[in-house]
């Protein structure tokens, strides 16, 4: 047990690999990933969505370990349903990314090793997004957050492609651009992207096909 | 032995009856009035403050409790039993912030304390809390106020009024009660409600009222925002209200 | 050093797992059954520390039992997957995790689709169209990206099998002198010859 808590703890979030990518527009946010699913460097599959839909106007993506994504977005969307039966309304990204904090950190002694991305709109369609660390420490951003292998790879490209005001259809070749030219340089993520863009009317989701290798 | 075997007292008679919640419901009865209104802008609630003798010093008194910055609660009853009530529903409400990052709304900070309160008609070794509760707050719903009764339902007011006065006294709201109500009238008529069934001369020091509505406050970053703050009124402001109606 | 493959093809799912039992160095055991029967029409396939995996198959495997004699109907392959996915998933965050990985074959008796779960010892859940567990993965997965396709039937299933046997006896270094061989189709679970 110490000894797998110790492997993870240094290559947890590299086991699986992955990448996933939030930004803002002008009334809207856009969400993306890849859709690699390996064992270190061995690709084992290809249509592993790490984005998950929490209700109409907020999505998280989870990058890191494949089983931490799983548990965790099962958790995280029963959390959301049972909320929404108690208090008879949709979470707001807000209070959804103080929920994900608090229950990454419950777990601050044996943690989730994933990072999240949350990318939403609140109740007056105000774009929202952030990210945490696998304890639950929140960043609020204006613009992008990323996360998983291919964090470093995204932050060079997403500050040079991103900027303030874009519309759904700008932001989705934004984000598509800057997810697939960051994740080529990664050997652990890649092989097909998934792109969410939120509008307070409706949800466009693109597949990408991209490089397969 | 107590682990192992523990019964509720409150159990049904033949007729169908808890006859244990009906005898709490009395001991609420022979409690002290309590008026809660909703005005357009705000709530109030208030209640009398009862001294069992003029050498105690009604000054530390308190009645109205804040549950969090924008929710208060009164009580008609046993002041015992809604001090640990006021403990629960300021625990459930730290609960609620501490996953969320944000206070309760009312209707789940009433659903939480009238959960506890139902939990104690059923559960073995306890007995019905003696009180029932008016509880006052805003939020993104605009302002509310709630009744909550010992055996855990609970209902919505535009007014009302619990303890021993509540039938007199909602029948005079009925009678005063308008739905453009602005906050300032509602004290007026809150304390006017009080006035009706009130033994003695009331002062600052037997009224207690707490009031609930927007104010712009100074944020940590220095903006001014707007937010909604539940408030008990000084002595010396209840004293002015006073003094306008007299 | 074992090694577990499964093949979906058009209505079945073709699985092979070697009867190897080692202990260190030792071979103790050439007909070792790697599988339990979750019900009629799903198979459960494991590989990993001795005594963990077989505790906890069958553990799994009772549980499944039981849920189809409550309910009254037999659990969906997909739901047997996931309800062993959840029981790994919390034996990983316990003191003592199973160390376990698994495929998991099955195939609706009424509609005929055969599914095909691979998960490791981490609960990491994927369905897969074909599946190797163990060092085999590193031997056979390139083998089936070649010559797979979702629409085989059975006798094309086994000679894609057959090549990766052969694969494995080539370049692996240990020889498995045998595999069970077994097909979960909607008739229910046999174990077949390849030949």
């Amino acid at each position: 047990m110490i000894t797998f808590f110790l492997v993870l703890l240094q290559s947890g979030n590299e086991y699986n690999g992955g990448a996933v990518v939030a930004m803002v527009g002008k009334d809207c946010v856009a969400i993306a990933s890849d859709k690699r699913f390996g064992l270190e460097l061995l690709t084992l599959a290809t249509d592993f969505e790490k984005i998950f839909k929490m209700n109409d106007k907020c999505y998280i993506g989870l990058a890191g370990l494949a089983t931490d994504v799983q548990t965790l977005s099962e958790e995280l969307k029963l959390k959301c349903d049972l909320y929404k039966l108690r208090e008879e309304r949709e979470i707001t990204p807000k209070k959804f990314a103080h929920l994900v904090s608090s229950t990454l950190y419950d777990h601050r002694w044996g943690p989730y090793f994933c990072e999240p991305c949350i990318a939403g709109l609140d109740e007056n369609n105000k774009p929202f997004i952030c990210s945490t660390d696998l304890i639950g420490c929140i960043n609020f951003a204006k613009d992008f957050v990323v996360c998983g292998t291919t964090a470093r790879e995204l932050y060079g490209i997403c500050e040079s492609f991103w900027e303030p005001d874009l519309g759904p259809e700008e932001l989705f070749e934004v984000i598509s651009q800057s997810l697939l030219n960051a994740f080529d340089r990664d050997s652990k993520s890649g092989w097909g992207a998934v792109v969410h863009i939120i509008t307070p009317e409706k949800i466009i989701t693109r597949h990408l096909k991209t490089r397969q290798d | 032995m107590s682990d192992r075997y523990s019964f509720s007292l409150t159990t049904f008679s033949p007729s169908g009856k808890l006859v244990q919640i009906e005898y709490a419901l009395n001991a609420v009865k022979q409690g002290v009035t309590s008026i809660g209104i909703k005005a357009t802008n705000g709530v109030v609630i208030a209640t009398e403050k009862k001294s069992p003798s003029t050498l105690v010093d009604e000054t530390t008194v308190e009645k109205i409790s804040l549950i969090t910055n924008d929710i208060g609660i009164v009580y008609s009853g046993m002041g015992p039993d809604a001090r640990v009530l006021v403990g629960k529903a300021r625990k459930a409400a730290q609960k609620y912030k501490r996953i969320y990052n944000e206070n309760p709304p009312v209707n789940m900070l009433v659903k939480d304390v009238a959960l506890i309160m139902q939990e104690y008609t059923q559960s073995g070794g306890v007995r019905p809390f003696g009180v029932s509760l008016l509880i006052a707050g805003y939020d993104s719903n605009g302002p509310s106020l709630y009744q909550v009764d010992p055996s855990g339902s609970y209902w919505p007011w535009k007014a009302t009024a619990i303890g021993k006065n509540m039938i007199s006294a909602k029948t005079f709201l009925e009678k005063r009660y308008t739905e453009s109500l602005e906050l300032e009238d509602a004290v007026h008529t809150a304390i006017l409600t009080l006035k009706e069934g009130y033994e003695g001369q009331m002062t600052e020091n037997t009224v207690e009222i707490g009031i609930c509505q927007m104010e712009e406050i100074v944020d940590t970053r220095g903006n001014t925002v707007t937010v909604p703050r539940f408030n008990k009124l000084t002595p010396s402001e209840v004293k002015d209200y006073l003094a306008n109606i007299a | 050093m074992e090694v577990l493959l499964g093949i979906q093809g058009k209505d079945f799912v073709l699985v092979a797992s070697d009867a190897l039992a080692i202990t260190s160095i030792v071979a103790m055991k050439r007909n070792h059954n790697k599988t339990r029967k979750l019900n009629d029409n799903v198979l459960l396939m494991f590989s990993g520390e001795g005594g963990d995996s077989v505790q906890f198959c069958e553990f799994i495997q009772r549980n499944v039992q039981l849920n189809g004699i409550r309910r009254g109907y037999p659990l969906s392959t997909k739901a047997a997957a996931n309800f062993t996915r959840v029981e790994l998933a919390e034996s990983l965050r316990s003191r003592h995790p199973y160390q376990v990985n698994l495929l998991i074959a099955g195939c609706d008796p009424d509609t005929g689709v055969p599914e095909l779960y691979w998960m490791d010892y981490l609960a990491s859940l994927k369905k897969l169209p074909f599946a190797v567990q163990g060092y085999g993965q590193y031997f056979c997965n390139s083998t089936m990206d070649r010559y797979y396709r979702p629409d085989m039937n059975l006798e094309e299933a086994k000679a894609l099998m057959k090549k990766c046997i052969n694969e494995l006896k080539v370049r692996f270094i240990i020889n498995f002198s045998d595999f069970v061989f077994q097909v979960v189709d909607k008739d229910g679970i046999k174990e077949i010859k390849l030949e």
